[in-house]
């Protein structure tokens, strides 16, 4: 057999593996060619399949098959996607060493997996790091990412904690990966910064302490992050747990 | 599907992945996902405080929510 054979897929591990199947081959005794990444990020209908080209290697050799560009490095993410656990395995460890430290990658590719098993389309974006101390950052558009942000963003901060467990769990080391959903955490970010100058305004006008309404802990330290180059007032938390929340005091 | 989900993370945050095991039963509105793995992993899937379950729990909410179904995850 020395045609080589295309084989389609939901994702290219999953094409691979229906390769494999059909052949009746183990990863290793295959050269792996994408010829098309699935429809990148969109789930269900309107989503093309992924097409791979499979040629037999007489000798099974060691090293690893797929070459997915460095530069690639969205695209590659799917490639990558390790599906279940029947999907041969051993493909997704032997692919592309270079990419095997890339936390975006991996961060995006654990994502869509997640999302995809959750039943919610969208698509992912990833804002990677300019350097190992900042974190990755994850947007998920579409249809349905504000299903995903939840009360407060609990639902957002869940998937974010999963997803890096995971990830870190992989890289062998802790990830720095921040997911947000239809921006909404950057644009809450916006928006506290105007309500922290605004309520700081009332406190000065009105010679009254104002008290927030209760945020996480990562809000409030925007509160007190965005006050603090105002010497007109100073800014406290008080309450537990839950209740916890930012109080403005006029000097 | 919900027992995808679990399967999923479970797989990736345990260290014997092959032990892992999900069941899912339908009861009436609602569909308990039943979640097994090794006793040295127990901690992984459930977290101080449960922290990993009560995440894994508030995903499932989302996952379920589209076909109105309640879901509820079990672990021993």
């Amino acid at each position: 057999m020395e045609e080589p054979l295309e084989f389609t897929g939901e994702t290219v591990d999953a094409a691979i593996a229906a390769g494999l199947e059909q052949l009746g081959v183990k990863p290793g005794d295959v050269l792996v060619e994408v010829l098309e990444e699935p429809s990148r990020g969109v789930f269900g209908i309107g989503a093309r399949p992924a097409r791979v080209r499979l040629k037999l290697m007489r000798p099974p050799v060691s090293e690893p098959e797929r070459e997915p560009s460095p530069e690639s490095v969205a695209p590659s993410a799917s490639a990558e996607a390790p599906t279940s656990a029947e999907d041969a395995p051993r493909v997704v460890a032997d692919v592309s060493p270079e990419d095997a430290d890339n936390a975006g990658a991996i961060a995006r590719s654990v994502l869509l997996e997640l999302l995809d098993k959750m039943n919610i389309r969208g698509q992912v974006t990833v804002e990677d790091a300019t350097d190992d101390d900042q974190p990755v950052t994850l947007n998920i558009e579409g249809a349905d990412a504000h299903m995903l942000i939840g009360r407060r963003g609990d639902t957002l901060n869940s998937l974010q904690y999963i997803t890096r467990l995971i990830v870190s769990k992989r890289l062998g080391r802790r990830a720095n990966i921040i997911i947000d959903a239809d921006g909404y955490k950057s644009s809450r970010v916006d928006r506290l910064e105007q309500l922290a100058q605004r309520m700081a305004d009332q406190a000065i006008e009105t010679g009254r302490v104002v008290a927030l309404e209760p945020m996480p802990a990562n809000e409030r330290r925007i509160i007190h992050m965005t006050l603090r180059g105002r010497d007109d007032v100073e800014t406290r938390s008080s309450g537990e747990g839950d209740g916890r929340k930012v109080t403005i005091v006029p000097l | 599907m919900e027992k995808d989900l679990v399967q999923y993370i479970a797989e990736n945050l345990v260290n014997e992945p092959d032990k892992v095991r999900v069941r899912s039963r339908r009861a009436r509105d609602s569909v308990i996902v039943q979640l097994n793995v090794a006793r040295a992993d127990m901690g992984r899937v459930i977290g101080k405080q449960g922290r990993v379950a009560n995440a894994i729990r508030s995903l499932l909410k989302v996952a379920g929510q589209k076909n109105d179904t309640r879901v509820i995850l079990d672990i021993d």
